[in-house]
Protein backbone atom coordinates (compact mmCIF):
# COMPACT_ATOMS: atom_id res chain seq x y z
CA UNK A 1 0.00 0.00 0.00
CA UNK A 2 1.49 3.29 -1.04
CA UNK A 3 -0.86 5.31 1.17
CA UNK A 4 -2.05 4.11 4.56
CA UNK A 5 -4.33 6.31 6.59
CA UNK A 6 -5.27 4.97 10.02
CA UNK A 7 -7.92 6.46 12.33
CA UNK A 8 -6.97 10.00 11.42
CA UNK A 9 -8.57 12.85 13.32
CA UNK A 10 -8.05 16.43 12.21
CA UNK A 11 -9.63 19.33 14.06
CA UNK A 12 -9.77 23.07 13.54
CA UNK A 13 -10.63 24.46 16.95
CA UNK A 14 -14.00 22.94 17.74
CA UNK A 15 -14.67 21.75 14.17
CA UNK A 16 -13.74 18.14 13.51
CA UNK A 17 -12.88 18.00 9.82
CA UNK A 18 -11.72 14.37 9.81
CA UNK A 19 -13.32 12.15 12.37
CA UNK A 20 -11.40 8.89 12.40
CA UNK A 21 -10.71 8.15 8.77
CA UNK A 22 -8.95 5.03 7.56
CA UNK A 23 -8.07 4.43 3.95
CA UNK A 24 -5.45 2.42 2.11
CA UNK A 25 -4.51 3.09 -1.49
CA UNK A 26 -2.59 0.73 -3.74
CA UNK A 27 0.15 1.81 -6.07
CA UNK A 28 -1.40 2.95 -9.35
CA UNK A 29 -4.91 3.15 -7.95
CA UNK A 30 -7.20 6.05 -8.84
CA UNK A 31 -9.47 6.98 -5.96
CA UNK A 32 -12.20 9.55 -6.40
CA UNK A 33 -13.39 11.22 -3.21
CA UNK A 34 -16.97 12.46 -3.18
CA UNK A 35 -18.92 14.21 -0.49
CA UNK A 36 -20.96 17.30 0.31
CA UNK A 37 -19.29 20.64 0.83
CA UNK A 38 -17.53 20.88 4.19
CA UNK A 39 -17.40 17.12 4.66
CA UNK A 40 -13.58 17.08 4.90
CA UNK A 41 -12.47 16.14 1.38
CA UNK A 42 -9.91 18.92 1.06
CA UNK A 43 -8.64 18.33 4.56
CA UNK A 44 -8.07 14.66 3.78
CA UNK A 45 -5.97 15.52 0.75
CA UNK A 46 -4.10 18.27 2.57
CA UNK A 47 -3.18 15.93 5.42
CA UNK A 48 -1.48 13.61 2.94
CA UNK A 49 0.82 16.47 2.06
CA UNK A 50 1.24 17.63 5.65
CA UNK A 51 -0.43 20.92 4.84
CA UNK A 52 -2.64 20.23 7.86
CA UNK A 53 -1.66 18.77 11.17
CA UNK A 54 -3.49 15.75 12.47
CA UNK A 55 -4.41 15.34 16.13
CA UNK A 56 -4.41 11.57 16.22
CA UNK A 57 -3.99 8.58 13.97
CA UNK A 58 -1.26 7.88 11.50
CA UNK A 59 -0.54 8.53 7.85
CA UNK A 60 2.06 6.62 5.91
CA UNK A 61 2.99 7.68 2.42
CA UNK A 62 5.40 5.52 0.47
CA UNK A 63 6.86 4.21 3.71
CA UNK A 64 7.27 7.63 5.32
CA UNK A 65 5.32 8.58 8.41
CA UNK A 66 3.76 11.97 7.70
CA UNK A 67 4.56 14.41 10.45
CA UNK A 68 4.52 18.16 9.93
CA UNK A 69 7.42 18.61 12.27
CA UNK A 70 9.50 15.96 10.64
CA UNK A 71 12.87 17.30 9.63
CA UNK A 72 12.48 15.87 6.17
CA UNK A 73 8.94 16.95 5.53
CA UNK A 74 10.09 18.90 2.47
CA UNK A 75 11.58 15.75 1.02
CA UNK A 76 8.48 13.73 1.76
CA UNK A 77 6.31 16.34 0.07
CA UNK A 78 8.22 15.72 -3.15
CA UNK A 79 6.60 12.30 -3.34
CA UNK A 80 3.16 13.86 -3.32
CA UNK A 81 2.14 16.35 -6.01
CA UNK A 82 -0.89 18.54 -5.47
CA UNK A 83 -3.11 20.53 -7.80
CA UNK A 84 -5.47 23.13 -6.36
CA UNK A 85 -8.86 24.48 -7.32
CA UNK A 86 -7.49 27.99 -7.82
CA UNK A 87 -4.32 26.94 -9.67
CA UNK A 88 -2.01 28.91 -7.36
CA UNK A 89 0.46 29.45 -10.16
CA UNK A 90 3.24 31.90 -9.39
CA UNK A 91 2.08 35.02 -11.25
CA UNK A 92 5.50 36.68 -11.39
CA UNK A 93 7.09 33.72 -13.17
CA UNK A 94 6.64 32.54 -16.73
CA UNK A 95 5.08 29.18 -17.47
CA UNK A 96 8.49 27.63 -17.91
CA UNK A 97 9.81 29.16 -14.69
CA UNK A 98 6.74 27.96 -12.82
CA UNK A 99 7.57 24.41 -13.81
CA UNK A 100 11.31 24.88 -13.36
CA UNK A 101 11.49 26.52 -9.95
CA UNK A 102 10.99 23.64 -7.54
CA UNK A 103 13.09 21.34 -9.70
CA UNK A 104 15.92 23.81 -9.32
CA UNK A 105 15.65 24.79 -5.67
CA UNK A 106 14.20 21.59 -4.19
CA UNK A 107 15.33 18.77 -6.46
CA UNK A 108 18.58 20.67 -7.14
CA UNK A 109 18.52 19.85 -10.81
CA UNK A 110 20.73 21.73 -13.22
CA UNK A 111 19.23 24.43 -15.38
CA UNK A 112 19.52 22.30 -18.47
CA UNK A 113 18.04 19.22 -16.85
CA UNK A 114 15.13 21.21 -15.36
CA UNK A 115 14.39 22.89 -18.68
CA UNK A 116 14.40 19.52 -20.42
CA UNK A 117 11.93 18.01 -17.94
CA UNK A 118 9.74 21.12 -18.13
CA UNK A 119 9.54 21.18 -21.91
CA UNK A 120 8.71 17.51 -21.96
CA UNK A 121 5.88 17.97 -19.48
CA UNK A 122 4.54 21.12 -21.08
CA UNK A 123 4.39 19.24 -24.33
CA UNK A 124 2.57 16.41 -22.61
CA UNK A 125 -0.13 18.79 -21.33
CA UNK A 126 -0.27 20.48 -24.73
CA UNK A 127 1.27 23.82 -23.81
CA UNK A 128 4.65 23.73 -25.53
CA UNK A 129 3.79 27.02 -27.25
CA UNK A 130 3.12 28.80 -23.94
CA UNK A 131 6.49 28.37 -22.23
CA UNK A 132 7.22 32.10 -22.28
CA UNK A 133 3.73 33.25 -21.31
CA UNK A 134 2.81 34.47 -17.84
CA UNK A 135 -0.08 32.92 -15.88
CA UNK A 136 -2.10 36.11 -16.31
CA UNK A 137 -2.12 35.54 -20.04
CA UNK A 138 -3.56 32.02 -19.90
CA UNK A 139 -7.10 30.67 -19.81
CA UNK A 140 -8.26 28.76 -16.75
CA UNK A 141 -7.83 25.41 -18.46
CA UNK A 142 -4.32 26.29 -19.55
CA UNK A 143 -3.41 27.47 -16.04
CA UNK A 144 -4.60 24.22 -14.56
CA UNK A 145 -2.57 22.21 -17.06
CA UNK A 146 0.51 24.23 -16.15
CA UNK A 147 -0.22 23.50 -12.49
CA UNK A 148 -0.35 19.78 -13.28
CA UNK A 149 2.95 19.98 -15.16
CA UNK A 150 4.49 21.89 -12.27
CA UNK A 151 3.51 19.18 -9.81
CA UNK A 152 4.63 16.36 -12.13
CA UNK A 153 8.03 17.98 -12.65
CA UNK A 154 9.19 16.71 -9.27
CA UNK A 155 8.38 13.10 -10.26
CA UNK A 156 5.91 12.49 -7.46
CA UNK A 157 4.65 8.99 -6.82
CA UNK A 158 1.21 10.24 -5.86
CA UNK A 159 -0.91 13.06 -7.25
CA UNK A 160 -3.67 14.85 -5.33
CA UNK A 161 -6.34 16.82 -7.19
CA UNK A 162 -8.66 19.05 -5.16
CA UNK A 163 -11.64 20.14 -7.26
CA UNK A 164 -9.30 21.15 -10.04
CA UNK A 165 -12.10 21.80 -12.53
CA UNK A 166 -14.49 23.61 -10.19
CA UNK A 167 -13.19 27.08 -11.04
CA UNK A 168 -13.14 26.46 -14.79
CA UNK A 169 -15.56 27.53 -17.49
CA UNK A 170 -17.43 24.42 -18.71
CA UNK A 171 -15.74 24.36 -22.09
CA UNK A 172 -12.32 24.02 -20.42
CA UNK A 173 -13.11 21.18 -18.06
CA UNK A 174 -12.60 18.51 -20.70
CA UNK A 175 -9.00 19.43 -21.55
CA UNK A 176 -7.96 19.15 -17.88
CA UNK A 177 -9.82 15.89 -17.27
CA UNK A 178 -8.18 14.50 -20.40
CA UNK A 179 -4.73 15.12 -18.94
CA UNK A 180 -5.79 13.44 -15.72
CA UNK A 181 -7.14 10.41 -17.56
CA UNK A 182 -3.87 10.05 -19.38
CA UNK A 183 -2.01 10.14 -16.08
CA UNK A 184 -4.30 7.44 -14.74
CA UNK A 185 -3.59 5.28 -17.78
CA UNK A 186 0.12 5.70 -17.18
CA UNK A 187 -0.31 4.20 -13.75
CA UNK A 188 -0.07 7.24 -11.49
CA UNK A 189 -1.53 6.82 -8.02
CA UNK A 190 -4.17 9.52 -7.70
CA UNK A 191 -6.60 10.88 -5.12
CA UNK A 192 -9.15 13.07 -6.80
CA UNK A 193 -11.81 15.24 -5.21
CA UNK A 194 -14.28 16.15 -7.91
CA UNK A 195 -17.92 16.72 -8.71
CA UNK A 196 -17.49 15.34 -12.22
CA UNK A 197 -19.45 12.14 -11.87
CA UNK A 198 -18.87 11.11 -15.48
CA UNK A 199 -15.15 11.33 -14.95
CA UNK A 200 -15.41 9.30 -11.73
CA UNK A 201 -17.32 6.54 -13.50
CA UNK A 202 -14.78 6.38 -16.27
CA UNK A 203 -11.45 6.90 -14.53
CA UNK A 204 -11.85 5.78 -10.94
CA UNK A 205 -10.84 2.38 -9.64
CA UNK A 206 -12.62 3.17 -6.42
CA UNK A 207 -15.04 5.80 -5.16
CA UNK A 208 -15.00 6.94 -1.55
CA UNK A 209 -17.86 8.93 -0.09
CA UNK A 210 -17.17 11.17 2.90
CA UNK A 211 -19.73 12.79 5.12
CA UNK A 212 -19.01 14.83 8.26
CA UNK A 213 -15.40 13.71 8.36
CA UNK A 214 -16.15 9.99 8.06
CA UNK A 215 -16.03 7.57 5.17
CA UNK A 216 -19.59 6.34 4.96
CA UNK A 217 -19.38 4.27 1.80
CA UNK A 218 -16.84 3.08 -0.72
CA UNK A 219 -16.70 0.76 -3.67
CA UNK A 220 -16.04 0.38 -7.35
CA UNK A 221 -17.71 3.05 -9.51
CA UNK A 222 -20.18 0.50 -10.87
CA UNK A 223 -21.48 -0.65 -7.52
CA UNK A 224 -21.21 2.78 -5.92
CA UNK A 225 -23.24 4.64 -8.54
CA UNK A 226 -25.74 1.93 -9.43
CA UNK A 227 -26.33 0.52 -6.01
CA UNK A 228 -25.54 2.95 -3.17
CA UNK A 229 -26.44 1.55 0.23
CA UNK A 230 -25.99 4.41 2.70
CA UNK A 231 -28.94 6.85 2.89
CA UNK A 232 -26.53 9.84 2.87
CA UNK A 233 -24.91 8.55 -0.30
CA UNK A 234 -28.29 8.07 -1.93
CA UNK A 235 -29.30 11.59 -1.00
CA UNK A 236 -26.04 13.01 -2.32
CA UNK A 237 -26.22 11.10 -5.58
CA UNK A 238 -29.84 12.17 -6.07
CA UNK A 239 -28.58 15.74 -6.08
CA UNK A 240 -25.60 15.34 -8.40
CA UNK A 241 -26.74 12.73 -10.87
CA UNK B 1 12.98 96.18 -12.19
CA UNK B 2 16.05 97.02 -10.22
CA UNK B 3 14.35 95.72 -7.10
CA UNK B 4 13.46 92.44 -8.74
CA UNK B 5 16.97 91.98 -10.08
CA UNK B 6 18.31 92.67 -6.62
CA UNK B 7 16.01 90.08 -5.05
CA UNK B 8 16.95 87.50 -7.61
CA UNK B 9 20.59 88.25 -7.00
CA UNK B 10 20.19 87.65 -3.27
CA UNK B 11 18.29 84.42 -3.87
CA UNK B 12 20.84 83.17 -6.36
CA UNK B 13 23.62 83.86 -3.90
CA UNK B 14 21.79 81.91 -1.19
CA UNK B 15 21.12 79.12 -3.64
CA UNK B 16 24.81 78.73 -4.44
CA UNK B 17 25.65 78.82 -0.77
CA UNK B 18 23.13 76.15 0.14
CA UNK B 19 23.81 73.90 -2.79
CA UNK B 20 27.27 73.32 -1.40
CA UNK B 21 25.87 71.43 1.59
CA UNK B 22 22.93 69.74 -0.06
CA UNK B 23 25.00 66.60 -0.51
CA UNK B 24 24.94 66.18 3.26
CA UNK B 25 21.17 66.11 3.22
CA UNK B 26 21.27 63.53 0.46
CA UNK B 27 23.98 61.51 2.19
CA UNK B 28 22.09 61.42 5.49
CA UNK B 29 18.81 60.47 3.83
CA UNK B 30 20.31 57.80 1.60
CA UNK B 31 22.37 56.24 4.42
CA UNK B 32 19.44 56.35 6.82
CA UNK B 33 17.15 54.89 4.17
CA UNK B 34 19.51 52.01 3.41
CA UNK B 35 19.64 51.24 7.12
CA UNK B 36 15.86 51.49 7.22
CA UNK B 37 15.51 49.07 4.31
CA UNK B 38 17.70 46.48 5.98
CA UNK B 39 16.02 46.85 9.37
CA UNK B 40 12.60 46.98 7.74
CA UNK B 41 13.16 43.75 5.85
CA UNK B 42 14.51 41.95 8.91
CA UNK B 43 11.81 43.14 11.30
CA UNK B 44 9.06 42.92 8.68
CA UNK B 45 9.86 39.23 8.21
CA UNK B 46 10.38 38.74 11.95
CA UNK B 47 6.93 40.21 12.56
CA UNK B 48 5.35 37.23 10.78
CA UNK B 49 7.73 34.63 12.16
CA UNK B 50 6.26 31.43 13.55
CA UNK B 51 8.37 31.95 16.65
CA UNK B 52 6.36 33.96 19.18
CA UNK B 53 9.45 35.39 20.82
CA UNK B 54 10.88 36.74 17.58
CA UNK B 55 7.47 38.07 16.59
CA UNK B 56 7.14 39.82 19.94
CA UNK B 57 10.57 41.35 19.72
CA UNK B 58 9.85 42.76 16.28
CA UNK B 59 6.55 44.12 17.57
CA UNK B 60 8.32 45.92 20.38
CA UNK B 61 10.84 47.47 17.99
CA UNK B 62 8.14 48.66 15.61
CA UNK B 63 5.81 50.07 18.25
CA UNK B 64 8.49 51.74 20.33
CA UNK B 65 10.23 53.39 17.40
CA UNK B 66 7.00 54.57 15.85
CA UNK B 67 5.77 55.89 19.16
CA UNK B 68 8.71 58.17 19.93
CA UNK B 69 9.22 61.52 18.14
CA UNK B 70 12.16 61.43 15.75
CA UNK B 71 13.63 64.52 17.37
CA UNK B 72 13.77 62.70 20.70
CA UNK B 73 15.46 59.74 19.00
CA UNK B 74 18.09 62.06 17.56
CA UNK B 75 18.76 63.57 20.99
CA UNK B 76 18.88 60.12 22.49
CA UNK B 77 21.40 58.73 20.01
CA UNK B 78 23.61 61.83 20.04
CA UNK B 79 23.45 63.18 23.58
CA UNK B 80 22.04 60.16 25.43
CA UNK B 81 24.32 57.49 24.05
CA UNK B 82 27.01 60.16 23.85
CA UNK B 83 27.40 59.73 27.59
CA UNK B 84 28.81 56.25 27.02
CA UNK B 85 30.20 56.11 23.53
CA UNK B 86 31.41 58.87 21.32
CA UNK B 87 29.15 58.83 18.32
CA UNK B 88 29.94 61.17 15.50
CA UNK B 89 27.10 63.60 14.57
CA UNK B 90 26.63 62.02 11.21
CA UNK B 91 26.57 58.47 12.54
CA UNK B 92 24.20 59.35 15.39
CA UNK B 93 21.90 61.21 13.02
CA UNK B 94 21.84 58.43 10.44
CA UNK B 95 21.16 55.78 13.07
CA UNK B 96 18.35 57.80 14.63
CA UNK B 97 16.61 58.43 11.31
CA UNK B 98 17.41 54.89 10.09
CA UNK B 99 15.96 53.02 13.07
CA UNK B 100 12.92 55.26 13.02
CA UNK B 101 12.22 54.68 9.35
CA UNK B 102 13.15 51.02 9.76
CA UNK B 103 10.03 50.67 11.88
CA UNK B 104 7.85 52.22 9.18
CA UNK B 105 9.51 50.12 6.50
CA UNK B 106 8.98 46.98 8.59
CA UNK B 107 5.25 47.63 8.59
CA UNK B 108 5.29 48.23 4.84
CA UNK B 109 7.19 44.99 4.22
CA UNK B 110 4.97 43.05 6.57
CA UNK B 111 1.79 44.22 4.88
CA UNK B 112 3.38 43.55 1.49
CA UNK B 113 4.14 39.97 2.50
CA UNK B 114 0.74 39.44 4.06
CA UNK B 115 -0.97 40.77 0.94
CA UNK B 116 0.16 37.71 -1.00
CA UNK B 117 -2.54 35.09 -1.32
CA UNK B 118 -2.10 32.17 1.08
CA UNK B 119 -2.48 29.81 -1.87
CA UNK B 120 0.99 30.89 -2.98
CA UNK B 121 2.47 29.59 0.29
CA UNK B 122 0.52 26.37 -0.04
CA UNK B 123 1.58 25.77 -3.61
CA UNK B 124 5.21 26.35 -2.68
CA UNK B 125 4.93 24.08 0.37
CA UNK B 126 3.29 21.34 -1.68
CA UNK B 127 6.30 21.54 -4.00
CA UNK B 128 8.58 20.81 -1.06
CA UNK B 129 9.94 24.32 -0.71
CA UNK B 130 11.06 25.46 2.73
CA UNK B 131 9.77 28.64 4.33
CA UNK B 132 12.89 30.50 3.31
CA UNK B 133 12.82 29.26 -0.25
CA UNK B 134 9.17 30.26 -0.44
CA UNK B 135 9.86 33.70 0.93
CA UNK B 136 12.80 34.27 -1.34
CA UNK B 137 11.47 32.90 -4.64
CA UNK B 138 7.72 33.34 -4.33
CA UNK B 139 6.63 35.83 -1.71
CA UNK B 140 9.21 38.60 -1.70
CA UNK B 141 9.37 39.07 -5.48
CA UNK B 142 5.60 39.52 -5.51
CA UNK B 143 5.59 41.71 -2.39
CA UNK B 144 8.22 43.89 -3.97
CA UNK B 145 5.75 45.07 -6.57
CA UNK B 146 3.34 46.00 -3.82
CA UNK B 147 5.79 47.79 -1.55
CA UNK B 148 7.74 49.66 -4.18
CA UNK B 149 5.49 52.73 -4.18
CA UNK B 150 4.86 53.08 -0.43
CA UNK B 151 8.50 52.17 0.21
CA UNK B 152 9.78 54.86 -2.10
CA UNK B 153 7.40 57.37 -0.53
CA UNK B 154 9.08 56.68 2.78
CA UNK B 155 12.31 57.86 1.23
CA UNK B 156 10.71 61.20 0.45
CA UNK B 157 9.51 61.48 4.03
CA UNK B 158 12.96 60.45 5.21
CA UNK B 159 14.57 63.17 3.12
CA UNK B 160 12.33 65.80 4.68
CA UNK B 161 12.89 64.47 8.18
CA UNK B 162 16.65 64.56 7.70
CA UNK B 163 16.31 68.31 8.38
CA UNK B 164 15.79 67.40 12.04
CA UNK B 165 19.38 66.23 12.22
CA UNK B 166 20.38 69.91 11.94
CA UNK B 167 19.58 70.17 15.64
CA UNK B 168 22.74 68.30 16.64
CA UNK B 169 24.89 70.60 14.55
CA UNK B 170 25.34 68.62 11.38
CA UNK B 171 25.70 71.13 8.57
CA UNK B 172 23.15 69.86 6.13
CA UNK B 173 20.67 72.01 4.24
CA UNK B 174 18.56 73.22 7.15
CA UNK B 175 21.52 73.90 9.43
CA UNK B 176 23.31 75.86 6.74
CA UNK B 177 20.14 77.85 6.15
CA UNK B 178 19.92 78.71 9.84
CA UNK B 179 23.51 79.90 9.88
CA UNK B 180 23.08 81.96 6.75
CA UNK B 181 19.88 83.59 7.96
CA UNK B 182 21.44 84.46 11.28
CA UNK B 183 24.55 85.90 9.74
CA UNK B 184 22.93 88.12 7.11
CA UNK B 185 19.50 88.67 8.70
CA UNK B 186 17.96 87.33 5.50
CA UNK B 187 15.42 85.03 7.12
CA UNK B 188 12.72 85.39 4.50
CA UNK B 189 14.96 84.79 1.50
CA UNK B 190 16.94 82.03 3.14
CA UNK B 191 14.01 79.95 4.35
CA UNK B 192 12.25 80.48 1.06
CA UNK B 193 15.27 79.06 -0.73
CA UNK B 194 15.76 76.20 1.75
CA UNK B 195 12.13 75.23 1.25
CA UNK B 196 12.48 75.50 -2.50
CA UNK B 197 15.48 73.20 -2.61
CA UNK B 198 13.66 70.55 -0.52
CA UNK B 199 10.65 70.97 -2.78
CA UNK B 200 12.68 70.46 -5.95
CA UNK B 201 14.10 67.23 -4.53
CA UNK B 202 10.78 65.88 -3.26
CA UNK B 203 8.85 66.78 -6.41
CA UNK B 204 11.48 65.11 -8.57
CA UNK B 205 11.28 62.01 -6.41
CA UNK B 206 7.50 62.01 -6.44
CA UNK B 207 7.52 61.91 -10.22
CA UNK B 208 10.05 59.11 -10.12
CA UNK B 209 7.87 57.10 -7.75
CA UNK B 210 4.91 57.50 -10.12
CA UNK B 211 7.03 56.07 -12.91
CA UNK B 212 8.21 53.17 -10.76
CA UNK B 213 4.66 52.44 -9.74
CA UNK B 214 3.55 52.20 -13.36
CA UNK B 215 6.49 50.09 -14.36
CA UNK B 216 5.91 47.48 -11.68
CA UNK B 217 2.13 47.52 -11.65
CA UNK B 218 1.35 46.08 -15.05
CA UNK B 219 2.34 42.51 -15.36
CA UNK B 220 2.78 41.49 -11.72
CA UNK B 221 -0.59 42.70 -10.53
CA UNK B 222 -2.59 41.95 -13.62
CA UNK B 223 -1.41 38.39 -13.50
CA UNK B 224 -2.11 37.78 -9.84
CA UNK B 225 -5.60 39.35 -10.12
CA UNK B 226 -6.30 37.19 -13.08
CA UNK B 227 -5.35 34.11 -11.20
CA UNK B 228 -8.70 34.04 -9.43
N1 LIG C 1 -8.08 26.18 8.05
C1 LIG C 1 -9.29 25.91 8.59
N2 LIG C 1 -9.68 26.55 9.70
C2 LIG C 1 -10.87 26.26 10.27
N3 LIG C 1 -11.74 25.39 9.79
C3 LIG C 1 -11.41 24.72 8.66
C4 LIG C 1 -10.18 24.95 8.01
N4 LIG C 1 -10.11 24.15 6.93
C5 LIG C 1 -11.28 23.46 6.92
N5 LIG C 1 -12.06 23.79 7.96
C6 LIG C 1 -13.36 23.19 8.27
O1 LIG C 1 -13.24 21.81 8.22
C7 LIG C 1 -14.39 21.23 7.60
C8 LIG C 1 -13.97 20.44 6.38
O2 LIG C 1 -13.45 21.33 5.41
P1 LIG C 1 -12.94 20.86 4.00
O3 LIG C 1 -12.00 19.75 4.18
O4 LIG C 1 -12.46 22.07 3.29
O5 LIG C 1 -14.29 20.36 3.31
P2 LIG C 1 -14.59 20.04 1.79
O6 LIG C 1 -13.31 20.13 1.02
O7 LIG C 1 -15.16 18.67 1.80
O8 LIG C 1 -15.59 21.05 1.35
C9 LIG C 1 -15.32 22.38 7.29
O9 LIG C 1 -16.26 22.49 8.34
C10 LIG C 1 -14.43 23.57 7.27
O10 LIG C 1 -15.13 24.71 7.64
MG1 LIG D 1 -12.79 21.46 -0.54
Amino acid sequence: MIIEIKDVVCRFGTVTALDGISLAVKQGEVVVVLGPSGSGKSTLLRCLNALEEIQSGEINVDGFLIDRNHRQIHQIRLEVGMVFQHFNLFPHLSVLENVNLAQRVVRKRSKVEAARVSSELLEKVGLEDKVGAFPGQLSGGQKQRVAIARALALNPKIMLFDEVTSALDPEMIGEVLEVMKQLAREGMTMLIVTHEIGFAREAADRVVFIDAGKIVEEGSPQEFFSNPRNPRTKEFLAHVL
Amino acid sequence: MVWLAEQLGVLTKIFYYLIQVVHWTILISVSAYILALVLGLIFGIARISRNRFIRGLAGIYINVLRGVPLLVLIFFFYFGLGKFINLDRFVAGVIAVGVCYGAYMAEIFRSGIEAIDYGQHEAAMSLGMTRWQTLRHIILPQSFRIVVAPGANEFIACLKDSSLVSIIGLRELTRAGREYAAQYFLDFHTWLMVGLIYLIMTLTLTRLVKRLEKKFAIHGYGASRDDH
